[in-house]
Parts: C-alpha cells; sequence; structure tokens
C-alpha cells in the first residue's frame, strides 16, 4: 500500500563486480599466463621478509601491523574524547560497538570479576581479531620477493617473467616444477622461484598462538592465586579429603593430578585451535583460489571473515571461562574449602 | 617400492590422511551441539544469548579434537 521509491535495478558498483568476474575467468582460464594464480607452496615457519634477515619474519611483521592498528583505533578514541564532541562520529563508533559487546559478553561471563578480567580478554580478543581480519586484505601472501626453493623439498617453483622494469610475477601457465636435489642456483634472480610473501597471517606462525596460549592460561593461574591465595593449589594437589574420606579421597587426589595435566594441554588446545583454523584457511583460500579463479574465493572470503571473528571470540572466551572457573575455588562447597588450605 | 625414500614419502601422506580420520568424531559432536542448541533456542528463544555461548564454547572443546588431529598430519607431513 505504501508507496515505494523506485529503486535502480542495475546500480554502477555490480557492474564493475560482474566486470571483475568476467576479468577473472578471461585471465585464469583463456589468457593464461602471469596472471594465472600459481599453486601455494605450504610453509610452516614464518619465513624472513628479506633473504638473511632472520630475525625478522613475516607473520611477526603481520602481527606488528595489527598492533599499529590497535593502537590507530585507541588513539582515535582517546582524540575523540578529548575533542569533547558527543555525538560520536568516525572510527569511534566501531570502537564504541566493540567495547559494549566486551563488556557485556565479560560480564555475562564472570559476574562481579569484570572489571578485573575484561583487559585481558578484551586485549586478547582485539588482537586476535584484528590480526584475523587484517589478513585477508589483499596483498598479504601476494607480494614478496622471489627466491629459488629449496633443494629437494617438495615446495614447486614457477618460471618469472618481467611485467615492468623491475617487477617480476610467477608464470602461472607452466607447471610448476620440482627442483631436484642439490641444485641450490647462486644468488640473484632464479629461472624457478617461489613467492616468499613480505607479510603472512600471524595466526599462521605457531610463535604467536603459543605465545597467545601461554600469556592466557599464565593469566588463568595469576587469577586462581589471586582470588584464593594458596588454596588455589589444592585444586590440583587435593590430598586434604584423603584423611575423612579414604576411598573418595584418592580419587579426589587423581582427579586433581588430572586437573594439573589438563592445564598444560590447555595451552596446547588453546595454540593449536587458532593456528589449525588460521592456517587450515590460508590453505583453503590459496589451493581454491589456484584452482577456481573466480567467484568461489569470493565465497570463501566470507567464511573467512566468519572464521576470524569466531575464532578471536572463542580464544578470548575460553580464557573468560577459564579464568572464571579459577576464581571460585573448586567443589563450591564454602566449609571444605575453608578446611582444605588448613590440612595442607 | 624398489625406492625406499619416495616409498616413505607416499607413506607420510597416508598416515596423515589416517590421522585426520579423528574429524569425524569432532564433525558429529559439533553437529550434535548444535542441533541441541538449535532445539534449547526453539523452545526457549528468551534464553538465546546464554545458549548461543555455552554453543559456542561446546563447538570449540569439540573443535579441538579435530585441531589435535590437524596437528599430527601438520606433523607427519612437515616436521617428522
Amino acid at each position: 500500500m505504501t508507496e515505494t521509491t523506485p529503486t535502480r535495478r542495475f546500480g554502477f558498483k555490480r557492474w564493475i563486480v560482474i566486470a571483475l568476474i568476467l576479468l577473472g575467468i578471461y585471465f585464469g582460464f583463456i589468457a593464461g599466463g602471469i596472471f594465472k594464480p600459481v599453486a601455494p607452496g605450504v610453509v610452516l615457519p614464518g619465513e624472513p621478509i628479506w633473504p638473511g634477515l632472520s630475525w625478522l619474519t613475516n607473520t611477526l611483521l603481520a602481527t606488528l601491523l595489527a598492533d599499529v592498528v590497535l593502537l590507530w583505533l585507541g588513539w582515535s578514541t582517546i582524540s575523540f574524547m578529548r575533542s569533547g564532541k558527543l555525538v560520536p562520529s568516525g572510527v569511534y563508533h566501531i570502537v564504541e560497538l566493540l567495547v559494549e559487546f566486551l563488556w557485556n559478553t565479560a560480564e555475562s561471563t564472570a559476574g562481579k570479576w569484570a572489571r578485573r578480567l575484561l583487559p585481558v580478554f578484551a586485549t586478547i580478543f582485539l588482537l586476535v581479531l584484528v590480526a584475523n581480519l587484517i589478513r585477508l586484505v589483499p596483498g598479504f601472501e601476494s607480494i614478496g620477493y622471489l627466491q629459488s626453493p629449496e633443494a629437494g623439498s617438495s615446495v614447486k617453483g614457477y618460471p618469472i617473467v618481467q611485467i615492468l622494469p623491475g617487477v617480476y610475477a610467477l608464470d602461472g601457465s607452466q607447471a610448476g616444477q620440482e627442483v631436484p636435489a642439490g641444485t641450490a642456483e647462486p644468488q640473484g634472480l632464479c629461472t624457478t622461484c617461489t613467492l616468499v610473501p613480505f607479510l603472512r597471517g600471524s595466526a599462521t606462525d605457531l610463535n604467536f598462538t603459543f605465545a597467545l596460549a601461554i600469556v592466557a592460561v599464565l593469566a588463568v593461574e595469576y587469577f586462581g592465586f589471586r582470588a584464593l591465595g594458596l588454596g588455589y593449589l589444592t585444586k590440583f594437589f587435593n590430598f586434604g579429603t584423603m584423611i575423612n574420606k579414604p576411598v573418595f579421597g584418592v580419587i579426589d587426589a587423581g582427579v586433581g593430578l588430572l586437573e594439573l595435566v589438563s592445564e598444560i594441554s590447555k595451552i596446547i588446545s588453546f595454540a593449536f585451535r587458532l593456528f589449525g583454523n588460521i592456517f587450515a584457511g590460508t590453505l583453503l583460500l590459496a589451493i581454491l583460489g589456484a584452482l577456481t579463479v573466480a567467484i568461489v574465493p569470493s565465497f570463501l572470503y566470507v567464511l573467512e571473515l566468519f572464521v576470524g571473528v569466531i575464532q578471536a571470540y572463542v580464544f578470548g572466551m575460553l580464557t573468560l571461562v577459564f579464568i572464571s572457573q579459577a576464581v571460585v575455588g573448586h567443589g563450591g562447597d564454602h566449609d571444605e574449602h575453608a578446611e582444605a588450605p588448613a590440612a595442607h | 617400492m624398489n625406492d625406499p625414500a619416495t616409498f616413505l614419502h607416499a607413506m607420510r601422506f597416508l598416515g596423515a590422511g589416517l590421522a585426520m580420520i579423528g574429524a569425524i568424531g569432532a564433525g558429529a559432536g559439533i553437529g550434535i551441539v548444535s542441533g541441541g542448541a538449535v532445539q534449547a533456542m526453539g523452545r526457549n528463544p528468551d534464553a538465546t544469548p546464554t545458549i548461543q555461548t555455552n554453543m559456542i564454547l561446546g563447538i570449540a572443546f569439540a573443535e579441538a579434537v579435530a585441531i589435535y588431529c590437524l596437528a599430527v598430519a601438520l606433523i607427519i607431513v612437515f616436521a617428522a
């Protein structure tokens, strides 16, 4: 019944998108040559961003970039607060949205501890979120220097072509060649190259995820000791109940030792969960991007956006939940809890 | 079979594939978790935020098993 304003059925932007898709199909399947994506080499450790610069890996550079983005977010918030304006504008919207979401999550999970736990939770969440999102920016994992692959490794090299003076690309129309063992080429331009990107997703490096996981688990222990004092140790070395309840006390002690093991496995599961998801996503994007040039990678990028946000949420949320479990003590029985440290 | 190095190489990939069988359990677990969560949300839509949080946690725990498999497979392929 209401008057609807006629909308333009075919806007300008969708023609750009369709043209890009058609260009992708043309270059990928018909024209071939340098625009055809090359099948990626799977490299587990972070690679140096320049030959010989082994202390600065591309994953570390991506993490620093994520830090810069976070600092920029924080700084723009501070400058907005100082300006005294009441109407939020620009990037402050995003920060407000994030902080409100983080606070609600922390409060609903941690209750009265929310004020003290929010910094830990929010730091982990924001760092992982930004690191996971900026790795999807075009240019990550596709711009870098060319290097001859290690002799004997399964990584395949591609012939190079010059597209502009000083700018080279890999020729994807030629099948990748395995480099036979013992033919490492001398310094200079190689004829069969692999690409070493300047930037690679931070979470595709186990150093990043393990560092975060260790920090998270140390935070769990810290808050546990802070809330319960030395009584926190009775969660692991629970020999107190063995005196008044001999049979179940032994079981309790065994369960306590299992808790100790699970505390260590928390680090591994934290680290490998984030690493596995992001690394598998990177592989999926790279391999399916090389197989299907157009359309399919777009949907995979949407999936990767989703996975990045969910993994950041899961990492922060699990930290929060583990800390909230650590601060309430075991059993929940207050009489037993008051007695246990004395018996210890 | 005549070339031990190639045989070892092939067996590594086979082993990595076999290690990923464990992902079946994680897949079933995630399905059960989200199925239960959707049923609960259907019965009680007001409790959706709580259920969603717990669902994501449950999925994360179930997924951890598949991640262990992935770690083993990656170690077999790249490190061993």
